[in-house]
């Protein structure tokens, strides 16, 4: 009884240790400083108001803005850049103190939110294809209109839904939107003035057919009645930049009409040994953060699938019980679901913000974890009874003879299983993009964002996840053949 | 002296399905126990009883003193007492032969890796597969899997030994030299109950012959009294098919 005890204590320990040592890690790393210091979400994809600029660093209006206007007001902070929605609900959350993201201030915001001064004057304009003979809202009857999740020109799309009778389709992220409109998916795309204006001034083909419509304005914001210091520093950084022109030459480097192209050279972007050469640093840190996920998601995964999976075999139906509903709700959940429930939900209810990476690791762990408690439990009862019975006639305890004699013969048949789950994880590390682990599928979206190669560069980023799934199995078969051979 | 192994009243029961109805049995030390009968009679169940590897449903148990059905023995130390040998020997497929035989003693702390190791290769040797040591259990026959198989039993040094069906599975030319290691166990003195369809086995090792029928014991004896002269019409009726064929 004993035994089994610390054996169980052992394997717990081992895991809140590695879960404590990714904590501690991104914790420190923000700390030390005297300066407030505060956590910013902003859009991952958002030009011209904040991307990727090619040395990995996040530029953009918003961007230069917040960065002088910390720089004035003397506080420190740390950018999250996550898809739109998921910033704006952890700013309700908990999960970051403030956002700026191109944010259009409305009055159902308003609610939930607090915005510091208006920065930016906006409106909405619809832009088609130019090979489209779209010249008119009127024609966009019976069509569909591609729309970005949670943004103020959504809303507006809608408002004018009836009225021009369209049909509408979301996405996640602003490049992939005019893809669909670009390609003939969709019949146009409604969009804040200024971004299209710069994606198109960065060749993305697209003609506006509207004026600016339903003139909003961008505001910071955070949590409504929270960090109340945070955002007076940010009206009174706002002011001083605005008086001393640095607001100015900000957007006019972004927007100004003498500007010539800003996503690099045509040359580096015709080819694609030219892309990896000139996003280098970004891939490789992309591959690294998919590494890091699918390694420690599979350690992570291993332990509790295998916990999970040995307490389906025990004889005991609250054993049983436990282990059937664990698996029955983390395989049952969609990846994406498990994520943004832990990485935005948990935190509303317990008040305490996850680090997006710990977030995904626990993701991982939960659903990856419960398939292979599915097929470790399936593999031990797959062993014949005979030899739990003979362990057992021995005088060995349950548990020594489930390590010594049960588990050993059930792994090898579980291999297979293994190998298959490993590659899978990898996989599903792309999934994790979406809680704004910027991993190789969100290096992907970024890099797009800035030179709008979208086909050479996911052809890229396909190639490295083959490159990378191959290392793996030539890694799981030779320890399969170390395995055999013992 | 009290008895090695005492059973009073013994009742097992699958759902409605009762396969033992009340047994009594006391094995002596030194005493082997051969349990004859037809197919599903119970003898199989009633000795698995006997190291728990089946829950009875009531009635009593004792081994070596101590009583089975409380709940507060040990059952792990019950068992590194009672050797048992399976029908289909169970080897453990993944270890040699000989870390077969020495896993128990060395993970339960009886010997040491090197005491346990020359045990093993006694055991080995006694059951004549010293040269097999380092063979895996696949690459043995039949025959040589279940005198691995109690040798493996052996190296607990029990003081009863367990035989469910030790040659059914079996080759024909496979079973003398089981029943040989079987007999020279019997000769050394080992407490043996021993469930088997080997009536020549039965006849010339048994100190006392147990007829189990529709989960009664119908008959017991000396071997001549219960295969010469049986009274239990249900036994009658079984040697007569059995030793005339």
């Amino acid at each position: 009884m004993m035994k089994k005890h610390t054996w169980l204590k052992y394997s717990w320990l081992m895991v809140t240790m590695l879960f404590g040592m990714i904590i501690f890690n991104t914790t420190t790393a923000q700390a030390d400083t005297k300066e407030p210091h505060y956590v910013i979400a902003t859009d991952t994809t958002y030009a011209p108001f904040e991307f990727q600029g090619q040395n990995g660093q996040y530029v953009g209006i918003d961007m230069d803005m917040l960065r002088a206007i910390a720089k004035k007001e003397h506080f420190t902070y740390k950018l999250v850049p996550i898809a739109f929605n998921s910033g704006a609900q952890g700013v309700l959350s908990g999960q970051f103190d403030a956002i700026i993201a191109g944010m259009t201030i409305t009055p159902e915001r308003e609610q939930v939110y607090d915005f510091g001064t208006p920065y930016y004057k906006t409106g909405i304009i619809a832009a088609v294809s130019p090979k489209s003979n779209i010249t008119d809202l009127k024609q966009l009857r019976g069509k569909t209109v591609a729309l970005k999740t949670g943004t103020g020109s959504a809303q507006y799309a809608l408002s004018i839904q009836k009225k021009y009778g369209f049909k509408v389709t979301y996405f996640n992220d602003s490049n992939t939107m005019y893809n669909a409109v670009a390609l003939g998916n969709a019949a146009a795309a409604f969009e804040d003035d200024p971004v299209m204006k710069y994606a198109i001034k960065n060749g993305v083909k697209l003609k506006i057919i509207t004026q600016p419509a339903n003139g909003g304005e961008y505001g910071f914001a955070v949590k409504k009645g929270q960090n109340k210091e945070l955002l007076a520093k940010f009206n009174a950084g706002y002011a001083a930049i605005k008086k001393d022109g640095t607001y100015d030459k900000i957007v006019a480097k972004y927007l100004g009409s003498n500007e010539s192209k800003f996503a690099g050279s045509a040359k580096e972007n015709d080819s694609i040994l030219g892309l990896l050469k000139q996003n280098k640093d970004q891939f490789i840190s992309g591959v690294i953060k998919t590494l890091q996920l699918t390694v420690f998601g599979i350690i992570f995964a291993t332990i509790f699938g295998v916990l999970i999976g040995v307490l389906a075999v025990v004889p005991n139906k609250f054993a049983y019980g436990l282990s059937s509903t664990i698996i029955y709700i983390f395989r049952g959940l969609p990846l994406l679901v498990l994520a943004f429930f832990i990485y935005i939900g948990l935190p509303s209810l317990t008040g305490t913000k996850i680090p997006a990476i710990v977030a995904g690791l626990i993701t991982l762990t939960l659903n990856e974890g419960a398939y292979i408690a599915a097929f470790v439990a399936g593999g031990l009862k797959n062993v014949d009874a005979g030899q739990m019975e003979a362990a057992r006639s021995l005088g060995l305890p349950y548990w020594k003879a489930m390590r010594k004699i049960i588990m050993p013969q059930g792994i090898k048949l579980m291999i297979p299983s293994f190998v298959n789950q490993f590659i899978i994880t990898l996989k599903d590390t792309s999934i994790l993009s979406a809680i704004g682990i910027i991993e190789l599928t969100q290096t992907g979206t970024v890099i797009i964002s800035r030179n709008m190669q979208g086909f050479r560069v996911w052809f890229i980023v396909a190639l490295m996840y083959l490159i990378i799934i191959t290392l793996l199995t030539f890694l799981a078969k030779w320890v399969d053949k170390k395995f055999s051979s013992n | 002296m009290t008895a090695k192994v005492s059973v009073k009243d013994l009742h097992k029961a699958y759902g409605d399905n009762e396969v033992l109805k009340g047994i009594n049995l006391e094995v002596q030390e030194n005493e082997v126990v051969v349990m004859i009968g037809p197919s599903g009679s119970g003898k199989s169940t009633f000795l698995r009883t006997l190291n728990k590897l089946e829950e009875p449903s009531s009635g009593e148990i004792l081994i070596n003193g101590f009583n089975l059905v409380d709940k507060n023995t040990d059952i792990n130390k019950v068992r590194e007492n009672v050797g048992m040998v399976f029908q289909h020997f169970n080897l453990f497929p993944h270890l040699s032969v000989l870390e077969n035989v020495t896993l128990a003693p060395v993970e339960l702390g009886k010997l040491s890796k090197e005491e346990a190791k020359t045990l093993g290769m006694q055991l080995l040797a006694q059951v004549g597969l010293a040269e097999k040591a380092d063979a895996k259990p696949t690459q043995l026959s039949g025959g040589q899997k279940q005198r691995v198989a109690i040798a493996r039993a052996l190296a607990m040094k029990p003081s009863i030994m367990l035989f469910d069906e030790p040659t059914s599975a079996l080759d024909p030319e496979m079973v003398g030299d089981v029943l040989q290691v079987m007999r020279d166990l019997a000769e050394e003195g080992m407490t043996m109950i021993v469930v088997t369809h080997e009536m020549g086995f039965a006849k010339q090792v048994a100190d006392r012959v147990v007829f189990f029928a529709d989960g009664y014991i119908r008959e017991q004896g000396t071997p001549e009294e219960v295969f010469n002269n049986p009274q239990d019409p249900r036994a009658q009726d079984f040697l007569n098919k059995v030793l005339n064929v």
